[in-house]
């Protein structure tokens, strides 16, 4: 517990015009008992800064509470070294700048936040960083395809050790088998050769990159900083212990036996586009059926893709690869008549220019869809298709070769053995076994959609849902190779971020630097395992007596698990259930014959708490009544803060946090939703209590919906005095 | 077509005849967006607009194409051209179709023979002779046409009362050798240009 503080209190900003800074001394000094408190027209300034650091080295003081504008600004000035603690009472954004100058409600407000400031500086302590036996900063990277190559290269440029991993007996993946790649360089124009075999040359030549192939990972255990893998190779098991993993295992084309209608497998001379690769490699184009040459060819874009019998989604490449193709069939006979067929024609970017030169190939490209393939005696065959550009059904005869522009399934899913080729195809769904995590939450990396790892797209795109596991390339998502390259790369750097951070005993994204972690009084555990399975990132696994066994290396420091532990057992050193229920039960709360109801508001710190500042920034003003209590993350909110809310006399609780659902913002994937779940089961048991379910409440906000936070809190304020104050107000 | 439900067959014959004139080979590269169609001025007299047009060009429809009266509906607006995101000059292309419908001499468009009739006269004149054009369309247009001719006359006796219509052929232009020899250059690059 902190026991040597002072407090701050800045009159600049419109902080002095609006609040009787005298009083809020006085209420620091005489009723908190904060032996010293100090005022300053610039606190943020050099004078300002300078007087904190001398009183802390004279006072020998433990803690400071600043009072003055958001946390969320000027951290790096009132960053005191990392044996200070620095409290930020927001008196700016989130009482002079939203709430009218003068007012007894606006100087209650600052009151209420000064003293909440204290209670909770009382119950902080400086955080241990965790430290291990043993921690490693070297790269696990799972898949030697062109992203694996790239974060290996990259990562070990940059001075860290790799351990390569690749099932195949060769390095090159998927990659390898292009004959050509797309344009990548102005005019955007002209085929390349690829650059995979370079990349190969480079890594095998590379001292810090050890290469295994014809090799799985038999088992990961352990988490950031010190995994222990195991490898597996015909038979023989190596174990290394690595920092970080990129999981870059790439993807596999769709089941072209499942596009029988298009007439693969049925007819001799219809291919898939990976086979013309294949071909156009070992030496030219031809038709399958008897090696004649290619005079006409068809290509069916979007086959079995974007498609509710198929993949229902668009794999990103393969139209790309269709135009390449294309060109090599024009490349063994610049006579042959080449037709695309399709539902569009996706050419990002500068490939744009790319389609208009395969377009002055002659290749001529039609919108529509085809309706049947059929072959005459001599494996030629006919494609009928409705035509949307003529209006009409129109047909292309004597055709030799047919490419089916298929997509692509991560390798992390496949269909079951019993699904047959015949039946209508599906998204596959059957885990596959990459990483054999030991996780009591299970092996493999959780998807979110289509078999593809779950990861925050919006603003983690390598970030999967277990810290320290980054997913590169086609496993990630389509791709082509030159987004590839720039994922390997990107999950390289993000691997390096994690082993450097974890190492120091802090935290990745999105709490980064963060030197604090979860503990856990295991004498009152029940076992009930809610903090194991609620926790997003599978941190928590299970020891032999049936308690969770923590991994604080593979924790995100969100609170998900002390919000969810009914016997509240869990806590950080600067952020624990006692501490938020002191800062409640540090607010005045009013007698009801004031008629001055009070609302307690707890925003989750990634997207509410910024949108409450910017509702501030552009001073929209709200009812005084709010007391807002920031959180890590919504799933840190724990229920006993409603019952320590309602028994102080509060008369409303409202949560803000991220969007959750499908399209989910919740930056800790997953807190948003478990306390929407929570409150559901509580709203029974406040019902039995005479307290109107009503009374607690939960919104989801992005920080754009800064416009609507006077709406929501206004909305709240005016529901609460509807149904009348809390009953249990002055017991 | 034999069977009117049967499907179409595209056939590549006739697009590489088109892709042979000056200015065909842009048709290549039409993405079929529609701009062309939406943004001409006589869209709606025309049985294909510009887009389809191409679009039965690069099918092989040569008979549709070679009967449309699309490229005889152009006034050389520009629209279409300005506007075109692949840059293809649509009014170029409309004229070299005009071209090539008349070798193939399958058009009996009004527009055609008025074109053949202007050239004529002026190619032998080297000026314009309004008279002269007018006997040449007349002829051309046939005898069934008169009735339609006659219904001209108001017009024609107004533009003569202004003094629009000489009776006597002009006087021949200086350089009038010169001029033609600069009119046989164009058609050899015309020849030339064609990719």
């Amino acid at each position: 517990m902190a026991k040597k503080i002072a407090a701050y209190i800045c009159t600049g900003c419109g902080i002095g015009e609006a609040l009787d800074t005298a009083a809020l001394v006085n209420v620091v000094t005489k009723e908190a008992k904060v032996p010293l408190c100090k005022e300053s027209p610039f606190l943020c300034g050099r004078q300002g800064a300078a007087t904190i650091k001398e009183d802390i080295a004279a006072g020998e003081l433990e803690a400071v509470v600043i009072g003055a504008c958001s946390p969320r600004v000027n951290y790096e000035v009132f960053d005191f070294g990392p044996n200070t603690i620095v409290e930020r009472v927001n008196l700016r954004e989130q009482v002079v700048w939203t709430h009218p100058a003068d007012d007894e409600d606006t100087q209650a407000l600052a009151e209420d936040y000064l003293r909440m400031g204290i209670a909770r500086v009382r119950q902080s302590e400086l955080p241990v960083p965790y430290q291990a036996e043993n921690m490693v900063k070297s790269l696990l990277v799972v898949g030697g395809g062109l992203a694996g190559l790239t974060a290996a290269n990259e990562a070990a440029q940059a001075g860290y050790q790799v351990v390569l991993v690749e099932k195949e007996p060769g390095l090159g993946g998927f990659a390898a088998r292009m004959y050509k790649g797309a344009p990548s360089r102005p005019p955007y124009t002209d085929l390349e050769d690829t650059t995979v075999a370079s990349l190969v040359a480079a890594v095998e030549a590379n001292e810090l990159i050890e290469i295994h192939t014809g090799t799985t990972v038999g088992r990961i255990e352990g988490g950031p900083c010190l995994y222990d893998v195991t490898l597996l190779s015909g038979g023989q098991e190596t174990s290394r212990r690595v920092g970080a993993v990129v999981l870059a295992t790439g993807a596999r084309p769709y089941d072209a036996g499942r596009l029988g209608h298009l007439g693969y497998g049925r007819y001799a001379n219809v291919v898939t586009g990976n086979d013309v690769e294949d071909m156009a490699q070992k030496g030219g184009i031809q038709r399958p059926a008897d090696g004649k040459a290619v005079q006409n060819a068809v290509f069916i874009l979007c086959a079995g893709s974007r498609d509710p019998e198929h993949l229902p989604y668009c794999s990103s490449t393969c139209c790309v690869d269709s135009l390449k193709q294309a060109l090599y069939v024009k490349e063994a006979n610049p006579e042959a008549n080449v037709y695309m067929i399709f539902k569009d024609v996706r050419t990002p970017g500068r490939y744009e220019e790319f389609y208009k030169k395969v377009q002055s190939e002659g290749v001529v490209f039609i919108k529509g869809e085809v309706t049947e393939i059929t072959e005459d005696g001599s494996k030629n065959l006919t494609v009928e298709f409705s035509d949307q550009l003529l209006g009409q059904a129109a047909s292309v005869e004597e055709v030799d070769l047919v490419v089916l522009a298929t997509g692509m399934v991560p390798s992390t899913v496949d269909w079951a053995p019993e699904d047959a080729a015949e039946a209508p195809g599906s998204v596959p769904s059957v885990q596959q076994p990459l990483l054999n995590l030991a996780y009591r939450q299970g092996p493999e990396l959780p998807a979110l959609k289509y078999g593809f790892p779950d990861s925050h797209f919006i603003c983690f795109p390598y970030e999967t849902r277990r810290t320290g596991i980054y997913a590169a390339g086609c496993v990630r998502a389509p791709m082509d190779p030159v987004a590839a390259v720039e994922d390997g790369t990107g999950a390289a750097l993000k691997a390096i971020q994690c082993v450097e951070l974890t190492s120091r005993g802090a935290a990745v994204h999105p709490r980064t630097g963060d030197l604090s972690y979860p503990e856990f009084a295991m004498q009152r555990c029940t076992q009930c395992k809610r903090c194991t399975e609620e926790c997003p990132f599978g941190a928590i696994n299970e020891d032999e007596k049936a308690n969770p066994l923590p991994n604080p290396t593979r924790c995100r420091r969100c609170g998900t698990c002390m919000g969810a532990c009914p016997e509240r057992i869990i806590s950080f050193k600067n952020y624990s259930v006692p501490m938020i229920g002191n800062m409640i039960k540090a607010i005045e709360v009013p007698e009801e014959d004031e008629e001055k109801p009070r609302i307690v508001v707890f925003a989750c710190e990634n997207d509410a708490y910024p949108a409450l500042d910017m509702a501030g920034l552009n001073r929209l003003g709200y009812n005084a009544w709010v007391r807002i209590i920031p959180v890590r993350c919504l799933g840190s909110m724990n229920l006993v803060w409603v019952a320590d809310s309602m028994s102080k006399g509060i008369d409303g609780i409202l949560l803000l946090g991220c969007k959750h659902g499908d399209d989910y913002q919740c930056h800790f994937i997953k807190g948003s939703e478990l306390a929407e779940t929570r409150l559901s089961k509580v709203s029974e048991t406040l019902d039995r209590l005479q307290l109107e379910s009503e009374r607690v409440r939960m919104v989801q906000v992005s920080i754009m919906d800064y416009d609507k936070i006077p709406g929501i809190l206004d909305d709240f304020a005016a529901k609460l005095a509807d149904i009348g104050p809390n009953p249990y107000k002055g017991f | 077509m034999a069977d009117a439900n049967a499907p179409s067959k595209y056939d590549a014959g006739f697009a590489r005849e088109v892709y042979g004139l000056e200015n065909g080979s842009y048709v290549k590269q039409c993405m079929q967006c529609g701009v062309c169609a939406v943004s001409c001025a006589t869209f709606q007299c025309m049985d294909h607009s510009p887009r389809r047009l191409f679009a039965l060009v690069r099918a092989g429809r040569k008979d549709e194409v070679m009967r449309s009266n699309t490229p005889w509906m152009c006034t050389t607006c520009l629209m279409c051209k300005a506007r075109c995101p692949r840059g293809i000059p649509i009014v170029d292309v409309m004229h070299d179709l005009k071209g090539l419908a008349l070798k193939e001499g399958r058009v009996t468009y009004p527009q055609a023979a008025m074109y053949q009739a202007f050239w004529k006269d002026m190619s032998g004149r080297g000026k314009m002779f309004t008279a002269g054009i007018m006997k040449n369309y007349t002829l051309k247009r046939g005898l069934g046409n008169l009735g339609k001719m006659m219904g001209l006359k108001d017009f024609g006796l107004k533009m003569f009362s202004h003094g629009r219509v000489p009776l006597m052929p002009p006087k021949a232009p200086k350089g009038k050798k010169q001029l033609m020899q600069m009119v046989k250059k164009a058609q050899e690059l015309e020849r030339k240009g064609a990719k």
